[in-house]
């Protein structure tokens, strides 16, 4: 009883020692010029669907969930947060080369077709990130005519 | 007590919970560009991005095969051929285009490369890069005969195109269920 007791209460310290560890929070304040809102025309609607789906893990801005305070909560997100902007950064849009855009505006679009996009883990908990079915067709709609318009080879 | 043992308890579901996510992100390993010259890719000066167009044609084979290792295999060898790839050798035209297309097509290859066991996301890429190889082919030139095809049924009848070394058609979007759909739309040299 007494070698649990240690155990436990080693444990217990170990959990408390790594809340001193937190992540930078990936928080810039406001939208910038390169936002995928500001290069391409996107109407309220969809903006507001990408916004809420996808923005905590794909811009500079993510709406931390209170429990995200607690450690190692917080450094999963942070690494989820990092590679998710890695991939796709809608805040840095405009930053990317024509040909990127076009690639990743598909790379959405199948994303979102086929629902590997928002992740299982992430509407799990953030229930209004899950897409209905009117909100998918309306963003489909607007990333296929979207990258239509951009052609290549000028 | 039973506050220390239900926190206790708590903090490791939570570390549990942690290396269980962990390992299911998908680590977009970034390759470092170590560029040296010196990795086997043919650089004469008739077709310079031949190891990197070479990489691609293995790749497509890969997907004809519905082969998903092989693929994976083939976009790093793509990553490879693009880190050793001399743009001294291009013209500024040929490196206008070059600069271009290097970006994605790195990330297409490393994709494909990352994604053994899910041949249909490496296909989504191709279909990507196979632009990018075009632009690349048309700009830069091939030490080789090479055809520009295109099938109309993949992906519910949107259709995608493919280079190919062949004149035969070899389908890498439908693989062994549907081989010879597609035609020759184009001719490179």
């Amino acid at each position: 009883m007494k070698r649990t007791k240690v155990v436990l209460l080693t444990l217990f310290a170990l959990f408390l020692i790594i809340q001193l560890i937190r992540p930078v929070r990936n928080k810039s304040g406001q939208a910038p010029e390169t936002d995928m809102s500001k290069v391409y025309k996107m109407p309220e609607s969809v903006q507001g669907i990408f916004k809420k789906a996808c923005y905590d893990c794909h811009s500079n801005n993510t709406d931390y969930p209170w429990y995200t305070n607690i450690q190692p909560i917080g450094w999963w997100m942070a690494e989820h947060i990092s590679d998710g902007k890695e991939e796709l950064n809608f805040n840095g849009f405009g930053t990317y080369s024509i040909r990127k855009q076009k690639s990743k505006l598909k790379s959405i679009e199948g994303s979102v077709e086929e629902n590997s996009m928002p992740l299982s883990s992430y509407t799990l908990i953030h229930k209004d990130a899950m897409l209905s079915l009117r909100e998918k067709a309306l963003v489909l709609d607007w990333l296929k005519k979207t990258r239509d318009s951009i052609s290549l080879n000028k | 007590m039973k506050l220390f043992i239900f926190s206790t308890l708590l903090s490791t579901l939570f570390l549990a919970a942690c290396s269980n996510s962990g390992s299911t992100t998908n680590t977009a390993s970034a390759q470092n560009d170590t560029t040296t010259s010196t990795a086997p890719v043919a650089q004469t000066k008739a077709a310079p991005a031949d190891g990197i167009i070479n990489g691609y044609l293995q790749l497509k084979n890969a997907l004809v095969a519905d082969d998903d290792k092989a693929a994976g295999e083939a976009g790093k060898v793509m990553t490879k051929a693009l880190n050793a790839f001399d743009k001294s050798a291009l013209s500024a035209d040929q490196a206008k285009v070059y600069n271009d297309i290097e970006g994605t097509v790195k990330e297409h290859a490393a994709h494909i490369g990352d994604n053994v066991g899910n041949i249909h996301h490496q296909r989504e890429h191709f279909e990507s890069l196979s632009q990018d190889i075009y632009d690349l082919a048309k700009a830069v030139g091939t030490g080789q005969k090479l055809y520009f095809d295109h099938c109309p049924m993949y992906n519910n009848n949107k259709g995608a195109n493919w280079i190919s070394e062949v004149k035969e058609i070899r389908n890498p979007y439908l693989g062994k269920s549907m081989p010879d759909c597609g035609s020759v739309k184009e001719e490179l040299n």
